[in-house]
């Protein structure tokens, strides 16, 4: 439905979007991850048409809307800041774009009833801004974007605002309005727990440029490079060797993995998730580690150590040790996750082709 | 603390406010007098008040006042408001900041000096001094006044609200109609009453402007003052007292209300 084809932009000599191609399809969530800086709020607002790009294409429906203005696309924001009108009461807010289009009264009414039913906002139509908390505020920024029945809507850091016990209701009510309404919906957020939780898809933005895309799961299990695997999840990021295929050395010990495809002696990168790795006593452990510390979170304790090489480990375990303490470290075959260097998301998509033809993966 | 019945503070108070209305008071005072000086009051009467309403001349400069004010208020904050918002679109903040020196030269210039400075840009136009010469100050000396009043609420207002304006659908007319001048109306609002105020009151610049046929109010009572002091013009100061009273506190009604309104919000 949307699609972006080699676009750039800067703003002077600095550089936003170095080279950015995405497909948008219907009906689907999306999020756009990454670092403050990285050039995501650019990408909304090409989608948006409050910028316009410097090259490349963006198409909608097949047709390029390059320099469309923002007044003429399918497509409404969520702002970062609500962006609602001081001025006007809640139900003229909600009705801002049916008044522009002069749609009859009842039908407005209706509409904007309708609309603000959905974010259950429904008795509040009378309110002024100022009687709103914040939650309420942002309610009705979603209703005024939906009440024009948009192609796709945008959504700029849209819950950032909102404190954490919020945040969460409002994760799963818009993905529970975008399954009701069935229109495709952009988040653009920093937050990977927040993409994780909602998306069907998510693109990570770095520098300008997708660093990958994929599915939550996709992403959370198989990263693929060193920014990707540190910015999603906790992840333990430890250089190591590819002896062989399904073979890998780490710290001068080998290990069996379920990764294929490299070279010989080829040198990697590993991925281990800190909920993967278990403790044990020294005699029983694969890698020996001295603790280092101990955090309590609640649900689990973070333990740091360090490994014999000097390498540090994160483990969360719902076991608490002994700072100090010697212990073994130990994992499965499947927990290890494998990154070659500077590797593309198509290479990658190949090389898993020819490994997980055997069977030998069982993902999902 | 409890505050106590005479603090200090309240004698201080009470000794400057004193002060300060204990001259109009007197003016008013005298107004009521039958005698024809402020040399002792005579007895009640209301006959410098019939006088006033019978001189022609003092009621069409009153009128001429009236109108001067409204018509270069309005214009100033026309050009001031328009101003502010370019101020505010200037992306080189290099050029912005001197555009608002230049502004605020213009606020804290005498106004003796801005009177002689139009005075002489007049003749040498040869322009006809007249209601239109002092029209055209007024709304020069307001125009600054007007740029500040309005131009923190153009800064204050997101720039989120133009896009979401677009992004509903909005062109470049409707956003700025129905969203960013509403957004600065606080600001427009006091900038107008802050223009009119300063045209009511300036006696400098139109004493140098004004030509025969036209006079303000403050010209026109120093002038008349000067070949001694007519009653009359105390029972003219007393109205104008009274309206501004009545004028200040529909504003004070006005703002406070809008103002808790935004403060509950915070």
């Amino acid at each position: 439905m949307l699609k972006f084809t080699g676009v750039k932009k800067q703003f002077g000599s600095n550089v936003i979007l170095q080279d950015i191609s995405f497909e948008i399809e219907e009906g689907k969530f999306y999020t756009i991850l990454g670092p403050s800086g990285s050039g995501k709020t650019t990408i909304l607002r090409l989608i948006a048409g409050f910028e316009f790009p410097d090259g490349g294409t963006i198409a909608f429906d097949g047709q390029t809307i390059n320099q469309v203005p923002a007044n003429k696309r399918q497509v409404n924001t969520v702002f970062q800041d609500y962006a609602l009108f001081p001025h006007l009461n809640v139900f003229d807010n909600v009705a801002f774009a049916l008044r522009l289009q002069r749609v009859n009264k009842q039908e407005i009414t209706a509409r904007v009833n309708e609309a603000l039913n959905l974010v259950h906002l429904a008795d509040f139509a009378d309110r002024e801004l100022d009687e709103l908390s914040g939650g309420q505020k942002q309610r009705v920024a979603i209703a005024r974007a939906i009440v024009n029945r948009p192609k796709i809507l945008l959504l700029d850091e849209a819950l950032s605002a909102l404190d954490h016990k919020l945040r969460k209701e409002m994760q799963t009510e818009l993905r529970q309005l975008q399954r009701r309404l069935g229109i495709t919906f952009i988040f653009v957020t920093h937050d990977q727990e927040e993409a994780l939780a909602m998306s069907d898809h998510i693109m990570i933005i770095n520098n300008g440029l997708i660093e990958q895309s994929g599915t939550p799961v996709d992403i959370y299990d198989e990263p693929l490079n060193h920014f990707v695997a540190d910015f999603i999840g906790e992840s333990n990021i430890i250089p190591a060797t590819m002896v062989e295929d399904y073979a890998v050395e780490i710290d001068g010990r080998q290990f069996s993995c379920l990764d294929g495809g490299f070279e010989p002696d080829e040198a990697v990168e590993v991925v281990l998730r800190p909920e993967d790795l278990d403790i044990t006593s020294v005699a029983k452990g694969m890698l020996t580690a001295t603790v280092e510390s101990q955090l309590f979170r609640g649900v689990d304790y973070q333990i740091v150590v360090r490994d014999t090489e000097g390498h540090e480990w994160t483990i969360n375990s719902i076991h608490k040790t002994v700072v100090g303490k010697q212990i073994g470290i130990t994992f499965d075959p499947e927990d290890i996750h494998v990154m070659r260097f500077n590797e593309s998301q198509t290479d990658f998509d190949a090389r898993l082709a020819t490994y997980q033809e055997g069977g030998a993966h069982e993902q999902e | 603390m409890p505050q106590k019945r005479f603090s200090i503070g309240r004698i201080y108070l009470a000794l400057v406010l004193i002060v300060m209305y204990l001259p109009i008071f007197y003016l008013i005072y005298y107004s009521f007098s039958s005698g024809e000086r402020m040399d002792g009051f005579h007895h009640f009467s209301w006959v410098h008040y019939q006088a006033l309403f019978q001189d022609t001349r003092m009621i069409s400069i009153v009128l001429n006042t009236l109108v001067l004010a409204l018509l270069s208020a309005l214009l100033a904050t026309v050009v001031g408001t328009a101003g502010a918002l370019m101020i505010n679109g200037i992306h080189n903040r290099l050029w912005r900041r001197n555009i608002l020196i230049l502004n605020n030269i213009l606020l804290v210039s005498p106004d003796v000096i801005i009177g002689a400075s139009f005075l002489i840009f007049f003749t040498f136009l040869g322009f006809k001094l007249g209601f239109w010469s002092v029209l055209f100050s007024h709304v020069a000396f307001s125009i600054p006044i007007v740029v500040l009043m309005v131009l923190p609420r153009v800064k204050e207002l997101p720039k989120s609200l133009k896009d979401a304006a677009y992004d509903l659908g909005a062109t470049r007319w409707q956003a700025f109609s129905q969203v960013t001048i509403p957004g600065i109306t606080d600001g427009i609002m006091a900038g107008f009453f802050m223009a009119l105020t300063y045209s009511l009151d300036d006696f400098a610049v139109t004493f140098f402007v004004t030509g025969n046929g036209f006079s303000t109010l403050s010209v026109e009572i120093y002038s008349r003052a000067r070949q001694g002091i007519d009653l009359e013009i105390n029972a003219l100061s007393t109205i104008m007292f009274l309206v501004s009273l009545i004028l200040v506190y529909i504003y004070y009604r006005f703002s406070t209300k809008k103002g808790a309104k935004r403060r509950l919000n915070q």
